[in-house]
């Protein structure tokens, strides 16, 4: 991510606490594990998801099923972006059908990656429910979409950029808040 | 890596990138053929013709299931029904697509370069579902796709293509492909089906399917056109069989558990005895949907971003 | 009168290759000589006025005889006619060809040919010179009336485009036609081995998979007709040869004395199967583009005589004949107005071929084959000359082209080397690329 260095958001620990945090609400909202499937999108939802089913197996004691999606196929903008994205492998091993799904990201914008995610989730079965976890909730929503669990609430400028770095994909771990450096706002 | 193509028209100017692309793409797409709900909304609001001049259900049937799990519209442009038969020459109908505003035609055609005419002419991306004798990419594609699929990385690996090769588009794309993923292709067929300038391919040659077998990873058999015998290119279909067909006694010598394919539709008891081609039908679910994988990857990369959306 | 001044005469057939003043008077060539004073020259004008050129820098040759092109009437038009062919003739540096016979009728009787020869004259550009048919509806089996239609002006009798494949058939035609002193002009293609293919047999059709031709459906026929002209004396000329075999074969037939010429056309010592596109159909020719070890014996063999002419089978289609698939596209460049400047550039400047050789083989050797006026400036014949500026220079656009075909594969290539003014029995035909 190109940009000017602004704050430090979060560190290691940070993130560390935040995702501990929705563990535990996760566990506590759906009153326990039982029907719980946790679904990281790609790419930074996917060592996330992880995180949260390692926290929650090591105070819960079990283990949550997993599963990635890759949500391209379903994004919106796909005639308007410049680099058209690499298609991935969505791996969900388990059936949702009547399942709570956990939907896990790095950063909550405009809402339409988890509405793609939304679409992407429904076409695998038909969950009890869903929910949408982020660590980051940065507004700017331009659609009808909340997070049921957010690790940190920033209010940001559409100039500003939120990089969330994992060690598992950037070997960094922190979040961080950028400038934009062009003048152009596009 | 950005794709840049338009058109895919064969595999001998393709990367050794782009094919992996394609490949890994595939993949995924494989993932959504899986799915219960079969149908994406990618490619809302885009148009796919299919343009036919030869018949083949599998292969058109493949490519509109590719293109309506993207969630295009496809069009089937039959030849029999349209004026391709009232003597409209294929420029012509190039252009009444490109005033269709078509985002995508998947052609197959008797001549040999048609899909690069074609591409050629259109604004639309095109794909080559075969043409003349020259190349199949998306055959040879999922091809290789099963052959990944049950072999992992082919490098090193050994396929032996027997069978017509001078007149199998099949065996040209594939040879290309395969040789670039660093497979060690054989090609094997009678001097007349396999005459020397086959040697254009790069990749071995032999007259001996049985001195070509041992250690074939992968055997493909090509079909054989019977009317070939009338134009006197093979003397019987007894000879022929009895030289190049595969049966279950001869791919022993491959002293491997050999996976073996076939484009079809076969001619069993010719080119591949009964119980071979038994084998080879066992694989048939898995090549059609492996089929059509490939095509919804090649029409996803092809108009599924910004770059090619036609104005 | 037209008096050239210190131009650079190129006439093989006087062995001249100097720089020279050249007279033209009443549509012939008056005198020719090192160099001529105004005093010369007035006496000789006799009071006509005289166009003086200044020569210098540039060549001045015989006009170029074209012993094998198509010009499609009658029948065709589309594609090409008389005049539209004459016109790109002359623009090209040819003031003499002969047209060949397989139009819609085919030129099987001596009405036909009349047609063709007074068309040409209608048209009144290059000499148009027609070549009969050896057999009847070009059907390879009854021959035509020969003795007839030289009266009626056959130049030489061809059933180009179509191979006779009866070995008895293509025996009695070489023997009959001796009662015309004509040649027959055999197709060299041996219809089974050609089947349905569509460029040479070789890598590059393996690689492309593109049906092949091989070289033997040439040669078979080549070697098959020397027999028979060694066997009956007939005379025998050979169109467009192609390949290193054929070369081989005319080499030792003309060692043993048989009574045999043969041509090559430009594109064959220009481009090779190499060359050709999947998607591009201008190179598909018939006979097909052989392989550069094919190029290289044809050079040779024209360099060293065993092949006496070169002649441009131009073969004019329509854009949308050519604008298919390279399967269905039908085969032949239309060369006329392009095919002296490509062996220029292509062969001459590069050292491959003396313009001197060129001149030879594409005026005197086929003057001399086919007993045409034309083929030398000595004095007192008709001048038919060109005039070629070695620096002139012009981008090959399709809206400059006078022929109806736009066929060639030098669209949008730059030339330098170009005839710049072509006579034709005196009269001036062609001026600065514009023909008149």
């Amino acid at each position: 991510m190109e940009g000017i260095f602004k704050s430090k958001i979060l560190d290691a620990d940070g993130i560390r606490r935040a995702i501990t945090r929705i563990a535990h609400e996760i566990v506590e909202k759906n009153k326990g594990t039982e029907k719980l499937v946790l679904v990281g999108i790609r790419r930074r939802g996917v060592p996330l998801a992880e995180r949260i089913q390692k926290y929650i197996e090591e105070f819960e004691g079990v283990t949550l099923p997993l599963g990635i999606l890759d949500i391209t196929l379903y994004r919106d903008d796909l005639s308007t972006i410049d680099v058209q994205p690499v298609v991935h492998e969505t791996d969900v091993p388990v059936s949702i059908e009547g399942k709570a799904v956990i939907l896990i990201d790095d950063v909550l914008y405009t809402g339409r990656t988890a509405r793609a995610a939304l679409d992407a989730t429904m076409d695998l079965g038909r969950p009890e429910r869903i929910q949408l976890a982020v660590l980051v909730d940065r507004g700017h929503r331009e659609l009808p979409i909340r997070a049921d669990y957010v690790g940190k609430n920033l209010p940001t400028s559409r100039r500003e950029i939120v990089a969330v770095r994992l060690k598992e994909v950037d070997g960094d771990e922190d979040v961080l808040l950028l400038e934009r450096e062009d003048d152009n706002p596009n | 890596m950005k794709w840049q193509r338009k058109d895919i028209l064969g595999i001998e100017d393709m990367s050794v990138e782009e094919i992996r692309q394609i490949l890994h793409t595939a993949k995924a797409m494989k993932g959504i053929l899986m799915r219960p709900i079969k149908k994406l909304p990618t490619l809302k609001g885009k148009s796919v013709v299919n343009l036919f001049y030869e018949s083949s259900t599998r292969t058109r049937t493949s490519f509109e299931m590719a293109g309506k799990v993207l969630g295009a519209d496809t069009t089937s442009i039959a030849v029999a029904q349209s004026s391709v038969n009232k003597g409209e020459s294929l420029y012509d109908t190039a252009k009444t697509i490109q005033a269709l505003r078509a985002d995508l035609v998947i052609i197959r055609h008797q001549s040999s370069g048609a899909a690069s005419f074609l591409a050629d002419i259109l604004d639309a991306g095109v794909i080559n579902a075969g043409d003349g004798q020259h190349e199949h990419p998306t055959q040879a594609l999922l091809d290789i796709f099963t052959m990944e699929e049950r072999l992992g990385d082919l490098e090193g690996k050994n396929v032996v293509i027997v069978g017509d090769v001078l007149h199998s588009r099949v065996a040209r794309s594939n040879a290309w492909g395969l040789q670039k993923l660093g497979v060690n292709v054989t090609l094997v067929g009678p001097p007349t089906l396999l005459p020397v300038e086959m040697a254009s391919l790069g990749v071995k040659m032999s007259h001996d399917l049985n001195s070509a077998l041992p250690g074939a990873d992968v055997v493909m058999a090509l079909r054989l056109q019977l009317e070939r015998q009338k134009s006197g290119l093979f003397p019987s279909l007894r000879e022929y069989s009895q030289l190049y067909g595969l049966t279950t006694e001869r791919l022993k010598k491959t002293q491997k558990q050999s996976i073996v394919l076939h484009p079809g539709p076969m001619n069993r008891g010719v080119e591949i005895s009964d119980d071979v081609a038994d084998s080879v039908d066992a694989l048939i679910e898995r090549q059609v949907t492996n089929g059509v994988a490939i095509r919804m990857a090649l029409i996803y990369l092809l108009i599924g971003g910004s770059s090619n959306v036609v104005a | 009168m037209w008096w050239l001044k210190e131009v650079a005469v190129i006439d093989p057939s006087q062995t001249i290759s100097s720089p020279c003043d050249v007279l033209i008077k009443d549509g012939k060539v008056l005198d020719i000589a090192s160099s001529l004073t105004e005093v010369d020259v007035s006496a000789k004008a006799q009071g006509e006025a005289v166009e003086t050129i200044e020569g210098k820098g540039k060549f001045l040759f015989p006009g170029l005889i074209d012993v094998h092109t198509h010009l499609r009437e009658p029948g065709q038009e589309e594609k090409e006619d008389i005049l539209s062919g004459s016109r790109a003739a002359v623009r090209g540096g040819f003031t003499t060809i002969l047209a060949m016979a397989n139009t819609q009728p085919v030129i099987d009787k001596r009405a036909l040919i009349e047609f063709v020869r007074l068309q040409g004259e209608r048209a009144g550009y290059a000499h148009v010179l027609p070549i009969g048919t050896v057999t009847k509806g070009m059907q390879g089996s009854e021959l035509v009336e020969m003795a007839d239609m030289k009266e009626g002006g056959a130049a030489a009798f061809s059933d180009d485009g179509k191979n006779i494949q009866n070995a008895e058939v293509m025996r009695l035609a070489l023997e009959y036609a001796k009662l015309t002193g004509l040649p027959i002009i055999s197709h060299c293609e041996d219809k089974d081995l050609a089947g349905d293919g569509l460029m040479r047999r070789g890598l590059a059709s393996g690689r492309m998979g593109l049906r092949g031709i091989p070289g033997s459906a040439e040669s078979v026929i080549v070697g098959r007709d020397l027999i028979l002209a060694e066997e009956t004396r007939g005379k025998l000329h050979l169109a467009h040869i192609s390949t290193a075999e054929s070369v081989d074969l005319i080499r030792k037939a003309k060692a043993r004395g048989v009574d045999v010429t043969a041509e090559v056309n430009p594109h064959h010592l220009i481009f090779c199967d190499e060359d050709i596109k999947l998607n591009d159909t201008v190179l598909k020719v018939n006979p097909p583009l052989g392989s550069k070890e094919d190029r290289e014996a044809l050079i040779e063999g024209l360099k060293d005589g065993t092949i006496d002419m070169i002649a441009t089978d131009h073969a004019p289609h329509t854009q949308a004949e050519k604008t298919r698939p390279f399967a269905e596209a039908p085969f032949g460049i239309a060369s006329l107005e392009t095919a002296l400047s490509a062996v220029w550039q292509h062969l001459v400047v590069p050292g491959r071929l003396s313009l001197d050789r060129v001149v030879e083989a594409w005026s005197v050797s086929p003057a001399k084959r086919f007993g045409l006026n034309g083929g030398t400036l000595k004095p007192g014949a008709p001048a038919d000359m060109v005039l070629f500026d070695p620096d002139y220079k012009e981008v090959i656009k399709p809206a400059n082209l006078v022929s109806k075909a736009r066929n060639t594969p030098f669209l949008g290539k730059s030339f330098q080397g170009l005839p710049v003014m072509v006579w034709v029995e005196g009269r001036l035909v062609q001026k600065d690329r514009m023909v008149l």
